[in-house]
């Protein structure tokens, strides 16, 4: 039994630029089978087995569906829309966890230096200062700023280590947003998403989004680059025991550089928002 | 009584700096040689984010789990946590710890409380470890010429090739399989034995699919 909390909220169901006429794609959410086809019309349709249509949003590239009665409108991300970035969908990972485990990793800088070993950190440079996490109420989300961490290879169009300052955004219950230091542009941030559509409670369709400013990089160098750091999350993210992730303190050990994991978990908590995690221990 | 010892693999197969995964009564096991040899051996979860410390890597007497660096000693006490180094890790974050003896060849590990020692198989050289799709009773009623002297142990004398070889399989159990780890007597052909153990596999393979 799913919580209407789980069922009234947005997930992503698939890239808009992949929808096709009936029968369309048979895919999952919250663990029941979905289609999506475009009408003759043009307009696109996810539907469940039995033919009822869900709520359906189109934005950032992707397909966005609620299975119960939306609580709110899909969150904003206005750089989407801001000229002079090119967005880039960067494909879909399917990933063997917990849809909230691939999000929390994602929220995530220590891994850093170990998991994208001279690319997003290295040795010696593995310190995560102290950083600011709040949850904004006014529009229900998780913010993490004034997150600072070296870079030995920051983005495709850096050109050597640099100090990257982050903020970090959870828009929706498995959707996050990151901005960070666009090494073109020093008045902007570039911004990278994971959209993560949870198929199971343990098992996800993971898709990387970019708005950058890098008008220099080739296509497929920026997809490249976005799914090698994403395969190497993913050896990670198969690996982790539980696969569902523990919401109760006591099961996992955090410090001071998870205090965004931390808040996640509690936002998750408190609203109710507990499919893919663990369940209080008896 | 032999307690509760598992055989999780011969020691030449895990050189120093060496992990591999174990298991011991269905919990999964990080299994590591420090640079000075020792080994130990750990539930297969770092506490801090549930990763499986097999994946981890060996510096000197440390195993560092392979997502966020936390470094632990020998003992499984938490001793480094790259995001803050200059904390001291709280004694209570720790890896939890089972025992291992390293003895005739054989890697076993059984709990912290054992005071038992494993089953002795003086006297022999390593083979090789076999993963064998079957049951410990398949495997036994495969090999009617070697008789158990502990119960996870088979010893006997098998014609391999063309001579006749002593030898002694330590059986260890594995989620739907057994781990077969063969020791044979000082001198033996070990090619042969090895082809000896391969056949055996097809045997109780062939049997069970049949």
């Amino acid at each position: 039994m799913i919580s209407p909390q789980v069922l009234n909220e947005w997930y992503p169901v698939g890239m808009i630029a992949q929808v096709g006429p009936w029968p369309g794609r048979l895919t999952g959410l919250l663990g029941a089978p979905v289609v999506i086809f475009t009408t003759g019309q043009g307009a696109i349709v996810v539907q469940s087995a039995r033919g009822v249509p869900l709520a359906v949003t189109l934005a950032y590239g992707h397909v966005w569906a609620c299975p119960g009665t939306p609580a709110h409108a899909l969150f904003a991300l206005p750089e989407a829309t801001q000229p002079g970035r090119r967005l880039v969908d960067c494909g879909v990972v399917r990933v063997k966890c917990s849809p909230l485990r691939a999000v929390e990793n994602f929220l995530d800088i220590a891994h850093f230096p170990f998991v994208h070993t001279d690319i997003l950190g290295a040795e010696p440079h593995t310190e995560v200062n102290r950083y600011e996490v709040q949850i904004r109420e006014e529009v229900d989300e998780v913010w993490a700023t004034k997150v600072h961490f070296y870079q030995p290879q920051a983005a495709k169009s850096a050109a050597g280590g640099i100090v990257t300052d982050y903020m970090y955004r959870v828009a929706a219950p498995t959707a996050a947003v990151l901005y960070k230091t666009c090494p073109n542009r020093t008045d902007e941030w570039d911004v990278i998403g994971i959209f993560v559509q949870p198929l199971t409670e343990e098992l996800c369709d993971v898709y990387p989004y970019m708005a950058l400013f890098d008008d220099v990089t080739p296509l497929a160098e920026l997809i490249h680059f976005q799914q090698m750091i994403f395969l190497q999350d993913r050896s990670i993210l198969e690996n982790q025991i539980p696969r569902l992730l523990p919401l109760d303190p006591g099961m996992e050990i955090p410090t001071q550089a998870d205090l965004t994991s931390v808040a996640y978990r509690r936002w998750l908590k408190r609203r109710g928002l507990t499919y893919g995690a663990q369940r209080v221990a008896a | 009584m032999t307690g509760n010892w598992v055989a999780n693999g011969l020691s030449q197969d895990l050189p120093a700096h060496g992990v591999m995964p174990g298991q011991w009564q269905g919990t999964d096991l990080a299994i590591w040689r420090a640079g000075s040899g020792r080994v130990s051996a750990w539930k297969d979860r770092c506490p801090h984010r549930g990763m499986r410390l097999s994946h981890g890597f060996v510096r000197g007497e440390t195993l560092a789990c392979i997502y966020h660096g936390w470094v632990y000693g020998t003992d499984g006490t938490c001793r480094h946590i790259p995001a803050h180094p200059a904390m001291q890790p709280p004694a209570s974050i720790r890896a939890e710890s089972f025992q291992v003896r390293e003895q005739d060849g054989l890697i076993w590990v059984g709990p912290a409380t054992a005071a038992n020692a494993p089953p002795a198989v003086e006297g022999m050289v390593a083979v090789r470890s076999i993963t064998v799709l079957a049951t410990h009773e398949e495997v036994a009623a495969a090999a009617p010429e070697l008789t158990a002297t502990a119960p996870e142990c088979l010893r006997g004398a098998v014609v391999a090739g063309p001579a006749a070889v002593d030898l002694c399989l330590v059986l260890q159990p594995k989620a739907g399989a057994t781990v077969v780890h063969a020791l044979a007597g000082a001198g033996a052909d070990l090619v042969a034995a090895s082809r000896w153990l391969e056949t055996l596999r097809r045997t109780v393979e062939s049997g069970v699919a049949a």
